[in-house]
């Protein structure tokens, strides 16, 4: 399931012109705290035609979705933490020990959902192992997590992926 | 010749691949029929016939498809039928409209379609997965009073989603306006509004329509999760497959994103009749209402802005405190301080929580900056060893319960000691004084309004005539200090010689600050400009540099306003006035204004007027 889940959205990766990030130049990130970046866009008048700037996307049939990479499930975890704006977003719940985006890695992650909250407190205790610093990447984030999970005897079944 | 010799072949052709012979009536019943109306996106003409919205030949099989139902219903019944051509099964009419394949298959009890692997489809179709809906709609913004008119998308959740709270992995289905290239702004608003631009769908991770909503343009977002079921859902779905690419026309005010949502909960569930009432404008807060008096919600979430987050997380801090962010967020050595170290534990949880939200929502929209990033992670650092307790917000009012958008009004005042009557119009939307359950206090957006008045001779003049109005009062605090804007043009009267009120045609806009003064009242203060054509000015156009402040109260009986304004024009007129309104909401969709003013001319005696009047919000 969790690796179904991960090549999913990991093909879901959208094209947006703006976005730029590791992994390619097209590959989505946001205006981020962690490594990757966005430029400014014209929002401003966005709003009166809502409009997608850039190519027009459809999900995973725009067949190439920007990320650099031959195959989505060597990604691993990384595909849906590398979405614009989930490192910020994910930073910020595990360095608070609870919330959304926290709670999606746990279940991109496959872990059931009697050991989420466990997750969610182990990770924040070590938040500081797994956000080592201000310019980490998707891949050491996750790398750390998996680290992380590996020394929990709970947690450990979960730390097999790829 | 050789074309001709084309269509022989293919009316030769044509019968080797047996589609069935279905009878005329039947074809022209199935033609008639509501779904495939809604999934040709055809509308009745104005002098009968038909017309798609579908803005695009690729979509049509028929030449005319796009005019005749029935000649596309013909068409399509035809081309399923085609044979399949081995490795290009995915661009067989059967996996490029599986919507209308399905559909015929079932009215028609079609059993020798050939087989097609619709590889692509369905791949897409199992990844979406799609199990139940979300209308989302991100509210208004008060700093930018455009945005009232507010967006709709739709959310397609995994059957999962609920249980696990993962909506963060659902996809979007989104309508917008496809813009290529480097138009400049205003050719851009302009294309927009007219039509200049395609619209198409696209499907995105909802993800990243949150982060454009709530972080970049800090709106607040509504999500009406419907009752639709999965069949239900599904179906949609499948028939947005269908509009992959396709172009329809965009047009701001009626052919927009919502009446595209419209159309597609049609096509969910057929026996929904939601667009008629949306033929001239769609103002997606209207369309939201009807969604939810067709009986469609099921449940109502919030999600605040992020803003919102950031003010709600510094209101419990005093003075002092709020200092504190400001510092720690400029400076984390600070977190060392002995002053700061001094504090509760608890308070600086709050702090350092609020500093993170200001100094994320300072990096927004900006290029990623290494030493805000350094900062943002100092302090995270902080809050994961000292977390502060999770937020709780109060959901605010929702806005589909607001005042209707469109407003008549009626009033009866007198001028100096003349009496008269008014009759007004207003297509959208607020203005400061309106009923203002559901809206942001201190922004207002006026589109097109027209006010006659009728003195008591029976003389009949235009009183105004206002194009835009647009005001946003965003107050300023510790944390924040947006800026205050408005900007107005039309026509409208003002003091002339001997007293008379010229028409004359302007456009004004001003800037400045609003400041918080109680819980419910905000003070404002701008500089303005204004540039008027008027007949008792040798100039062709005057130009005139003013000032205009004023307080805004949430009383329990309306809003109250009074302001100020004065216009200091080159050519030595100077024009001031000073206006008092109070507004009794007498329901939600209406409501009764009491207004006062006194106007003051270098060309005359100052003139004073005041008025009594119903408004009546009525789509």
């Amino acid at each position: 399931m969790k690796r179904i889940l991960l090549g999913t959205l990991f093909a879901a990766v959208s094209i947006n012109a703006m976005a730029q990030a590791p992994g390619g130049p097209d590959c989505g990130w946001g205006n981020m705290l962690f490594e990757g970046q966005r430029g400014t866009p014209a929002h401003f008048l966005a709003s009166t035609t809502n409009g997608t700037s850039g190519n027009a996307t459809f999900g995973m049939t725009s067949g190439t979705n920007g990320c650099s990479t031959n195959s989505a499930l060597t990604y691993g975890g990384k595909s849906w933490i590398a979405m614009n704006g989930m490192m910020d977003e994910l930073s910020k719940d595990m360095a608070m020990g609870q919330g959304e985006a926290l709670t999606t890695y746990a279940v991109v992650l496959g872990v059931a959902p009697e050991d989420r909250a466990h997750f969610a407190a182990v990770t924040h205790e070590h938040y500081q192992q797994i956000f080592t610093k201000a310019d980490a990447t998707a891949e050491d984030v996750h790398t750390n997590t998996i680290d992380i999970l590996k020394n929990d005897p709970t947690l450990a079944k979960y730390a097999t992926q790829a | 010749m050789l074309k001709r010799l084309a269509w022989l072949v293919l009316c030769v052709c044509a019968p080797l691949y047996a589609s069935p012979h279905v009878d005329n009536d039947r074809l022209q019943q199935l033609a008639n029929s509501r779904f495939w109306i809604s999934i040709g996106h055809y509308e009745a003409g104005k002098l009968g016939g038909w017309r798609s919205y579908v803005d695009d030949p690729k979509f049509f099989l028929a030449q005319n498809g796009a005019h005749d139902p029935k000649a596309e219903l013909a068409a399509t019944l035809e081309a399923i039928y085609r044979p399949v051509t081995q490795g290009q099964e995915n661009a067989h009419p059967q996996c490029v409209y599986p919507s209308r394949t399905r559909f015929l298959r079932d009215e028609l009890k079609l059993t020798d379609l050939p087989a097609v692997d619709c590889k692509e489809f369905n791949k897409w179709f199992s990844d979406v997965a799609p199990d139940s809906t979300v209308l989302i709609f991100p509210a208004a913004y008060l700093n930018s009073p455009s945005s009232m008119f507010g967006h709709t998308l739709l959310r397609i959740d995994q059957a999962d989603v609920q249980a696990n709270k993962t909506a963060l992995l659902s996809y979007a289905i989104n309508f917008g306006a496809y813009i290529e290239g480097s138009d400049n702004s205003i050719l851009y608003a302009w294309k927009g509004l007219a039509g200049g631009y395609p619209g198409l769908f696209a499907l995105v991770p909802y993800q990243e329509k949150l982060s454009e909503y709530r972080s970049l343009e800090n709106r607040d977002l509504w999500e009406y999760r419907l009752n639709l079921t999965p069949e239900e859902t599904r179906r949609m779905v499948e028939h947005v497959w269908e509009l992959k690419q396709i172009r329809f026309g965009y047009f701001f005010f009626d052919e927009n994103c919502s009446y595209r949502l419209l159309e597609l909960l049609q096509v969910a569930r057929p026996s929904l009749d939601l667009t008629p009432q949306f033929r001239l404008t769609a103002i997606p807060t209207d369309t939201v209402r009807a969604v939810k008096e067709a009986g469609l919600v099921e449940k109502i979430d919030y999600r605040p802005s992020r803003e919102r987050e950031l003010l709600s997380r510094a209101e419990p801090l005093n003075h002092d405190e709020q200092q504190w962010v400001l510092k720690v967020s400029a400076d984390q050595k600070q977190m060392q301080s002995a002053d700061y170290i001094a504090l509760p534990k608890e308070r600086r949880a709050l702090i350092q929580d609020a500093a993170y939200r200001l100094e994320r929502y300072r990096a927004n929209g900006q290029e990623r900056d290494p030493t805000s990033a350094q900062r943002s992670y100092e302090l995270l650092r902080a809050i994961s060893t000292n977390p502060p307790p999770a937020l709780e917000i109060e959901r605010p009012g929702l806005p589909e319960d607001g005042h209707e958008s469109r407003t008549w009004q009626l009033g009866a005042g007198t001028r100096d000691d003349k009496a008269f009557a008014e009759y007004g119009l207003r297509m959208a939307y607020h203005d400061l004084n309106d009923n203002a359950y559901g809206f942001p206090l201190g922004a207002q957006i006026e589109i097109l309004q027209l006010k006659l008045r009728q003195y008591e001779d029976n003389r009949w003049q235009v009183q105004r005539l206002d194009l835009a109005t647009i005001r946003s009062l965003t107050p300023r605090n510790e944390l924040l200090q947006p800026w205050s804007w408005q900007v107005a043009g039309g026509l409208e009267r003002v003091l002339g010689k001997h007293g008379d009120e010229n028409l004359v045609s302007h456009v004004n806009g001003g800037a400045g600050g609003t400041w918080k003064l109680g819980d419910d009242v905000l003070g404002f203060a701008m500089g303005t400009v204004r540039i008027e054509h008027n007949n008792d000015f040798s100039a062709l156009v005057s130009p005139a540099a003013g000032f205009n402040t004023g307080v805004l109260w949430r009383n329990p009986l309306g809003n109250f306003s009074l302001e100020t304004k004065g216009d200091y024009f080159t050519n030595g007129e100077v024009r001031r006035n000073i206006s008092l309104n109070q507004q009794w909401e007498l329901s939600r969709n209406l409501g009764l204004r009491l207004s006062a003013q006194r106007d003051f001319s270098q060309l005359t005696s100052p003139v004073n007027e005041v008025m009594l009047e119903l408004k009546w919000y009525h789509y």
